[in-house]
This record gives structure tokens, sequence and C-alpha cells, in this order.
């Protein structure tokens, strides 16, 4: 192929990679996508990609030298690709255009299930507390906000961990928390129908990688309100430990279940 | 496939590609300018005369000429032509894509966040994973360079490549500049150095390099670099696409096999084994495979430490690529050495974490 053809071509498909990550990063979307601090990088990425491509599009038809001698046998050329570069174009421009017109910036309930949305607590997590001063009552009291109705305002990822180790079980037990994360129905140990499970994701770098951190929420006697599977809500009641199937679970008896406006990223980070 | 694998699938291959992309491109930016501004022989002296310390010593020099295992294959299989010996090419060849800074970098960024427990301490996940990739990396690359450098350069290279090297290695003689005035031995290991194009009389400073001056002017090689850096970073963009496309369709349980890869996650040999195969299959870059192992999130840190380190020094396109330079047998023999090597160190690694759990 005409090598002045193939710097064109090489520059469009970087041209459109930066597009695509300038887009997310200047729409806002790229906050369901990665955690805070590579953020940044995508915009310093799209950046770099776009100076990339534009500078070998436009000196595309202009000599070059590398300025250095190739033995005999070896090829004088820098610019020769793997492939021809029309399939390099097709291969790198399908699945990411592909994928741009598909994303609806979030898992469905079917790719959350495989990412622990439905596995039980973990049963042991006590070497991070063992390394850690013991806690009080006052500790807790003093490093959470309390509503006016009297509930201390959790990230349900502190509620998650709690199952995993006894000492926080013992004063959590019986406390009146408040938290919020989205509400799915409940597929296990549920034949009354009012329970429901309350998650939200954790990303440590990537969505690919986001883990749902789920907590069981109890209605007890009173219906469950009607909330759409998988809405925002915000909910406060009473944190309690049972074990149930073999595992203890942080099972949270609703006084109050209210949707609530989705917060802006996935992450955990996020709103605390 | 459906509307919601389509989703799930979208969502997972962007957030993957946006995290990787950055960084391939840095390394590309990179590789481009080593490529147009580094004089092939400019390696050569930063090795010790002693074949061992040689060895140790080009296991290290990823470090300072940092570059992608796909961009390193022609940069040896040159090295070697110009006299650098096979066996610290190749130790320079399975190391540089792993000990160097910017895999170092990528890989602290993908595991940033979890702790591990370490001699009774909390570490960051990110530490002991960059350590441990860029120490075994190291050592897997040392002992096949020590290896080789005991055995004849014929079982290692390519009939072809040997004979251009037989040829090179008698003074220069006709059709080769002419350098009668020089006095040298030219016994293989020791080349020219031509200044300008004036061939009266070369300088002789032993350094493997043989630069005859274009004159280029700076633009014109910025403009080289920056062509060869796109051409890199579409190479490299390819086999990325195609290996986060795989690794998105099983990381939302799409792909079929999705189940059985996360029922042997904690398997202790069938686990990294698997891994190993997904790394020789994906061949993705090692500036931007730590991201996919990350999301690998059902194994083990073993698992993830075989797939981070087989990747770089075998996979599916360098096959290909080192056919170029070495022989088929011994890339059967090095396949087998460096499974059966990375699977012992993942395996050990695992096994030391494991005591660091408390019961």
């Amino acid at each position: 192929m005409n090598v002045k053809l193939q710097r064109i071509v090489f520059s469009l498909v970087v041209l459109t990679w930066a597009a695509v990550l300038l887009y997310f990063f200047g729409s806002g979307r790229i906050v369901k996508y990665l955690a805070p601090d590579f953020r940044p990088l995508v915009l310093y990425g799209g950046l770099g990609l776009a100076v990339l491509g534009l500078f070998v599009l436009l000196t595309a038809g202009e000599k070059s030298s590398c300025g250095h001698d190739h033995s005999e046998g070896d090829p004088h050329d820098h610019e020769a690709s793997d492939m021809n570069p029309f399939t390099s174009m097709a291969l790198m421009l399908v699945p990411i255009l592909f994928a741009v017109a598909n994303t609806k910036d979030s898992f469905s309930l079917a790719a959350l299930s495989r990412k622990s949305l439905f596995d039980e607590p973990l049963s042991n997590n006590v070497f991070l507390a063992e390394n850690l001063p013991p806690l009080t009552m006052a500790d807790i009291e003093k490093t959470h906000k309390k509503s006016e109705a009297g509930f201390y305002e959790f990230n349900l990822m502190e509620l998650y961990f709690a199952a995993g180790d006894p000492e926080i079980q013992k004063l959590l037990n019986g406390f009146k928390v408040e938290t919020e994360g989205r509400l799915v129905m409940e597929k296990e140990n549920n034949e009354a129908g009012n329970r429901r499970r309350l998650y939200r994701l954790f990303i440590t770098c990537c969505a690919a990688d986001a883990r749902a951190v789920p907590i069981i929420i109890d209605f007890g006697k009173e219906t469950p309100p009607t909330i759409a599977e998988n809405a925002w809500v915000k909910i406060s009641g009473t944190v309690t430990f049972p074990v149930e199937r073999g595992a203890t679970q942080v099972i949270l008896q609703s006084a109050s279940c209210v949707e609530s406006e989705a917060p802006w990223e996935e992450s955990f980070m996020r709103n605390y | 496939m459906t509307g919601e694998a389509r989703q799930d699938f979208a969502f997972a291959f962007l957030s993957i590609l946006f995290e990787g992309a950055p960084f391939i491109l840095l390394g590309t930016l990179i590789s481009g300018f080593i490529d147009i501004y580094m004089p092939p022989g400019m390696m050569d002296r930063f090795l010790p005369k002693n074949k061992f310390l040689a060895v140790l010593m080009a296991g290290l020099l990823g470090a300072v000429f940092p570059v992608c295992e796909c961009a390193v294959v022609p940069v040896i299989r040159r090295l070697v032509k110009k006299g650098l010996p096979v066996s610290c090419a190749l130790t320079y060849m399975l190391a540089a894509p792993i000990v160097n800074p910017i895999t170092a970098l990528s890989t602290w960024k993908a595991f940033t966040g979890p702790v591990v427990m370490i001699y009774g301490e909390t570490v960051q996940a990110n530490l002991v994973m960059t350590v441990s990739r860029m120490g075994l990396g190291f050592l897997v690359a040392v002992l096949l360079g020590w290896v080789v450098a005991s055995i004849p350069m014929v079982w290692v290279l390519r009939k072809r490549l040997v004979d251009e090297l037989k040829n090179d290695m008698p003074d220069h003689k006709a059709g080769e500049h002419g350098h009668a005035c020089c006095g040298d031995d030219h016994s293989g290991q020791h080349s020219h150095k031509h200044v300008e194009s004036s061939h009266a009389c070369c300088e002789h400073d032993h350094s493997h390099e043989h630069i005859h001056a274009h004159k280029p002017d700076g633009s014109q090689r910025i403009v080289a670099a920056m062509r060869s850096a796109i051409k890199d970073f579409v190479d490299v963009g390819v086999y990325f696409s195609i290996g986060i496309a795989i690794t998105a369709l099983f990381n939302t349980g799409i792909a079929p096999g999705a189940a059985w890869l996360d029922s042997i996650a904690n398997r202790q040999i069938l686990a990294p084994s698997a891994l190993m195969v997904l790394a020789f299959i994906l061949s993705l870059c090692s500036t931007s495979d730590a991201f996919i192992a990350a999301t690998l999130d059902k194994f083990t840190y073993g698992a993830k430490l075989a797939f981070l380190v087989l990747g770089p020094m075998l996979d599916l396109k360098l096959l290909f690529l080192y056919q170029t330079v070495l022989r088929k047998k011994f890339i059967l023999w090095m396949a087998v050495g460096l499974f059966i090597t990375i699977l012992l160190g993942a395996y050990y690694f695992q096994w030391f974490l494991n005591q660091q759990i408390v019961p």
C-alpha cells in the first residue's frame, strides 16, 4: 500500500480514538467508567492521540529521515506494519464504534449477578481489623452524621464489610442507620416477598472490575414500597446480623424507604 | 447477542479501553522516539565483558530503554546482527517489556486499591504485584539468558541469521566500504562508526555502531519518530482491541466458557495455567495487560502474576515474530521452559500469600 495512504488511514484511526476519549471525558460520562484518579489520564490520552493523529495527518506527504543506517538485509523501514492498514483500521474502529453505539453507561442485572450482586457476604476480613485500634461506639458516633430522625448515615460498604468483622457486628447490632443504594428483588429466602437487596458498585480502577456490594433489606410485615427495579433509594432502619444459609448476613429492618436521585458517579468515593 | 448483552459488553469494553489507551500511547511514543533517535549500538556500551554479568545487566536494560514486546523483536534482530551476544539479546527481549517504567506504572495503577497481608503488615496490592511482576520477569529472563549463554548460537538463531553473522565476521571484506585503513581485526564483536560520509579512515570506538550520517534536519527526525509511534500505536491497538473485546465477553459472562473459567479460579495449578493460556491467546501489550488482569477478579494474585509475566514473553503474535530471529525448535523449548518456570514462580508466590492469611 502507498505509504502516504497508510499514514492517512492510521491518523484517522487515532483521531477517532481521540474523539471518543475526549467526548466521554468532556461530557462527564467518564465518571461511570473509571475511578477518579484515572479520569484525568483519559483527557491527557485523548489530547495526546489528537496531537499525534493531526501531526501525522498534516505531515503525511513530507519527507522524513531516521538519521541512521540499517545493515544489509535489514529493511530501512520504520513504518512497516504487522497487517494491512485497512484491516488494522477495521479491527480498531469496529469494536469501539459498536461499543459507543450500544453502551448505556451501566451493567444489566444479569452482568451484575456475575459481579457478586447475589453472593453471600464476606465471611472473614478480620485480618484488616487486627491491624487497627479497637473500635468504640464513641468512634462510630463521632465519624458518622446523625439525621434529624435519629439515624446515623453509613456508607453501604461499611455495612457490607461488617458481615466479616465480629467486633463491628457487636457494636452495630441493633443500631439505627441510614444508607443509600439501588434496590432490586431478593432472590433467596424471600417466600413472603418482603425482602429486597440494596447494592451499589465499588470500582477499583474501571467498571469492568466493579464489584456489587449488597445487603438485604427486610420490610417485615409492611408491604415493600412500589419502586422500580434498580432504582436509587435512601433507606433507614435497624441493622442486624443474623446467620442465614450458613453465613452471617447484613439485614436492615426498614423503617423508611424513599426513592432518591441517582448520585453523579458510580464509584464508592462519590458523595462521601 | 441480546440488547442487555450488547449493553454489558459495550460498558466493559469501553471502561478497559479508557483505562489502557493512555498507557499504550505513552509506550508507543517512547518506543517511536527510541526507534529513531537511539543508535543500534548504544545498548552494548552498558554491558560488562563477563557474559554472566552481561546477561544480568541485559535484564535491567529495559529500565533505560523501555520497549514493549512487539517493538523489541525487530530491535534485538538488529542488535544481534550488530554483534550483541545472543544470550544478552534474548534476556533483553524477554525482560524489557516487563522490567520497564511504563509497565511498572501501568501495573501499579491497575492494582491500586486492595491490600494484602505480608509478615503481619497490610501492604498495598499494587506494590506487591508490581515488584513481583518485575522480579519474576527479570529472574525468568536472566535464567533463560544464562542457559542460552552456555549453548551454541546455531541451536538458537535461525540458520539464515547465523549465516549472515558468519559472513559479517571476517574483516569487512569486499563490498563493505573498504576499510583498509582501520587496522582492526573485526572479530565479530566489533564494528565501526562512520562519521559523516568520509570513508577515508573510520573512527574506531568499538561501539557496534554503524552510522551513516544522512544529516537529516531535526524536523525530519521528529516526523519519522511520530510516524513510527503511530505505526506502533496501531499495531498494538489492534491486539488491544481484540484482547479487551474477548475480556469484556468473559467479564460479563457473554462468552461461552466464562462460567468454566470462573469455576477454576481457585484451583492452584489449573487457574494460573488457564490464565497463561489466556495471555497467550489475547496477545496483549505489556503496557496495558495489567488493566485486564485486574478485572479477572475471581482469580488469585498468583494466577494474575502468571498472566502478567508470561504474556509479554510468549503469546500468539510473538510466536510469529520470534520466528524471524529464532529456530522453531528453540522457540518450542523456550516456550515449555517459560511456561513451567513461570507456573512454579506464580505457584510459590500464591503459596507465600496464603501463608500470610490469619486462620
